[in-house]
């Protein structure tokens, strides 16, 4: 057999691959791991406390020391961009200091908050003095600043191409960046073990896919086989 | 060191330890299974109690010495089986004294690796080292038949399945310490020299394959290394270095950051574990709004939220060990599920109201329930070893100290509220109807990861890591990930 070969893809039917889904044995106790690993790392330390007693679940750490972590995600996603970045400094002021991407996405975020406050002057001023010249240290820093002055443009951000930064799920990516970035300080694995497991699955079933036509489930929420494609 | 004359006699036969595995070398697991749970207790026999489920996944053995049942002729091989010493002659092409490790290279994992040491180059030598079938004749150089591969270092060359060689590396002596490896992940072989990379080739054979070096001039003397001592090569940096251009081409995989949160919330819906979602939808108190206000007509939706308040309560009951609020709410909110005496939900139950009993140290009211309740399902397969193992418990002073005191721990509890909930879960006429089945989007994707990655061994021939939850989620490096 020859790496070049052509052949016909093989073809998995639903019911074959069904069939083999039902022989795999997932552990409910592992399932919860993964969930706990999920809540810990993330920081929902009460979500964690909980889960603990109603599931049994062991978390991998000390609850306790999401705390701080805590703190510092609530203040993003209550858009309290000054606070979050005081307590970091207050954690380790070595996570900023040794950061420049991150400080500059907590920065840019500040900016959308003011923005989203409608306090544009001072939106301008920040993002002419605190942002500006970090900008030109980077390209790629400079064209996220563009991006989001963009958004003064517009009267009505709602419909404007740039919308999504004014999207909350845009302080929860802030905050995950930053969580990431004091767990590493605290040499404990940065992501969450489920993430890592899903983007698997996708890879997986993309290299799969060189090899045979089988049901994908390509709605990762609702977890849908699909029909194999043929 | 004192050689000692071998002819073809005098060893244990080889035992292949190679076993092709795929997604269909799992054993059926107890019935309860296709309910989605993973019980304790209830999947092996006898000393099943701890059972790891990936045990007949367990270490695959290597190679440890040289097989001298089956070594070409000349060569003289020491007591230890580590090395060998030419006696022959070397005049022709059939008086090669090559020789194999005693098992194959170990294929479920990234690399396989071993290593020679030139102790004397003879007179000529005329060394080979590579790998090679159980057809390959051991009075000709490893690469000169089909079915093997060999780097030489009299010429430097790589021999494939032909006596005249390609261009390869530089040639080695003595003093020389040269290795050869298998790259499952890229299905190459590479060899080194003093701890450097020669280069590497594709790897175009069928296994199982052999750890081999030849011999072909007079006093010519080999060390081999199978692992038994650290070798001159860093393997674990190789190791380790496939695993991150792996891990990256991973992790590049776009992914929204909001669809590990619907997938737990998902979860924590479906196993109604009612205090951890509502901290957690506390938490995430509006940065997701679009999961917190799902939309009505999503099935899967739907089907998370089927008989919420029933299975919180429920499952409360169920971690609290109060047995007979459970049986009462059941038969009161779903009669038909204990309609059947021998449902494997209300045997659960039963065995849970035991345990409970025994934990209590009510030993006469265990016994006596068990008689009424128990008693019945002995003879059902699927069951037995739960109900031994409950039973089981009467036989020792300090049950929760003994080899069934798994039964005692939280765990169990949690297994019987997991059934509970699966069978509640499964009453929703929708699911009935649409053949859905009834697991967590977390456990169905879990399933197709699982899946996908043994479909793709199995197309690799059963080469490479296996890919094991359990080990990644313990952290391991070893679980394919």
């Amino acid at each position: 057999m020859g790496k070049g070969e052509a052949s016909s893809k093989k073809v998995i039917t639903k019911e074959e691959w069904e069939k083999k889904l039902n022989d795999v044995k997932i552990r409910k106790e592992d399932m919860n791991k993964l969930v706990m690993n999920f809540l810990v790392t993330e920081g929902y330390v009460e979500a964690a406390e909980k889960f603990q007693v109603e599931s049994g679940t062991q978390p991998e750490v000390d609850l306790g020391t999401i705390t701080d972590r805590m703190a510092v995600r609530k203040a993003i996603q209550c858009g309290n961009m000054e606070d979050a970045i005081e307590k970091v400094n207050d954690l380790n002021p070595e996570i900023l200091d040794t950061n420049p991407q991150l400080f500059f996405h907590l920065q840019q975020q500040r900016l959308i908050e003011l923005i989203r406050n409608g306090k544009l002057e001072e939106a301008l001023e920040f993002a002419q003095e605190e942002l500006a010249p970090r900008g030109e240290e980077n390209h790629a820093f400079l064209e996220e600043l563009e991006r989001t002055v963009a958004l003064l443009a517009f009267e009505d951000t709602s419909g404007c191409p740039v919308a999504e930064l004014l999207d909350l799920s845009q302080r929860q990516k802030t905050a995950s960046e930053l969580n990431a970035a004091i767990l590493t300080s605290q040499s404990h694995e940065k992501d969450p073990k489920l993430p890592s497991l899903l983007k698997m699955l996708i890879w997986a079933q993309n290299q799969l896919d060189e090899k045979a036509s089988y049901p994908h489930i390509n709605d990762l929420v609702n977890a849908t086989l699909e029909d194999p494609v043929t | 060191m004192s050689l000692q004359e071998h002819k073809n006699s005098c060893d244990e036969a080889t035992m292949p330890m190679f076993a092709s595995s795929n997604a269909g070398d799992t054993e059926p697991f107890f019935a309860a299974a296709a309910l989605g749970l993973g019980l304790r207790g209830g999947g092996g026999g006898g000393g099943g109690r701890d059972e790891d489920l990936d045990m007949e996944e367990e270490e695959e053995a290597s190679p440890t010495h040289l097989n001298t049942s089956t070594c070409g002729h000349f060569l003289v091989v020491s007591t230890d089986k580590l090395s060998a010493r030419y006696t022959g002659e070397g005049r022709h092409g059939n008086d090669v004294g090559a020789i194999q490790g005693n098992r194959p290279a170990p294929s479920r994992r990234l690399v396989y690796y071993f290593e020679i040491s030139v102790k004397d180059r003879g007179q000529k030598g005329y060394i080979s080292i590579g790998f090679t079938n159980e057809n390959f004749k051991t009075s000709r150089q490893p690469g000169w038949d089909p079915n093997s591969y060999g780097y030489h270092g009299d010429d430097g060359k790589l021999y494939h399945g032909h006596g005249v060689g390609d261009t390869f590396g530089p040639t080695f002596t003595v003093g020389d310490t040269i290795g050869a490896g298998i790259n499952y992940a890229s299905q190459e072989f590479f060899f080194t020299k003093n701890g450097k990379i020669i280069g590497t080739t594709f790897k175009d054979v069928q296994l199982p394959l052999y750890p081999t070096f030849g011999l072909h001039s007079p006093n010519e003397k080999v060390c081999v290394n199978f692992g038994q001592s650290p070798f001159v090569f860093d393997i674990e940096a190789l190791i380790q270095e496939e695993r991150e251009r792996r891990q990256r081409a991973v992790e590049n995989v776009p992914l929204p950051l909001s669809i590990s949160h619907s997938i737990v919330r998902a979860y924590l819906l479906h196993y109604g574990y009612q205090d951890t979602l509502a901290a957690f939808d506390d938490a995430c108190g509006g940065t997701f709004p679009s999961i917190l206000a799902p939309k009505d007509n999503d099935p899967q939706v739907l089907h998370e939220n089927y008989a919420l308040n029933e299975r919180k309560i429920l499952r409360r009951l169920a971690r609290d060990g109060d047995v007979d609020s459970v049986f009462a709410k059941l038969r009161e909110w779903y009669p038909k599920l204990l309609q059947d005496g021998h449902s494997v939900v209300g045997f659960l139950l039963h065995c849970q109201k035991f345990i409970e009993l025994v934990k209590a140290g009510a030993l006469e009211a265990a016994v006596f329930y068990a008689q009424q309740e128990l008693a019945s399902f002995f003879g059902s397969p699927p069951l037995q070893n739960l109900l031994q193992d409950c039973v089981a418990l009467l036989a020792y002073e300090n049950p929760a100290e003994s080899p069934v005191g798994y039964l005692f721990k939280l765990g169990q509890r949690e297994a019987v509220a997991d059934a509970v909930n699966a069978c509640v879960m499964g009453t929703n006429p929708v699911l009935l109807s649409s053949g859905q089945s009834p697991q967590s989007s977390l456990e169905k994707l879990l399933r197709q990861l699982t899946a996908c990655q043994a479909e793709m061994r199995f197309f690799y021939g059963g080469q490479g890591e296996v890919f094991r939850l359990h080990k990644i989620l313990q952290g391991s490096k070893d679980g394919g990930w």
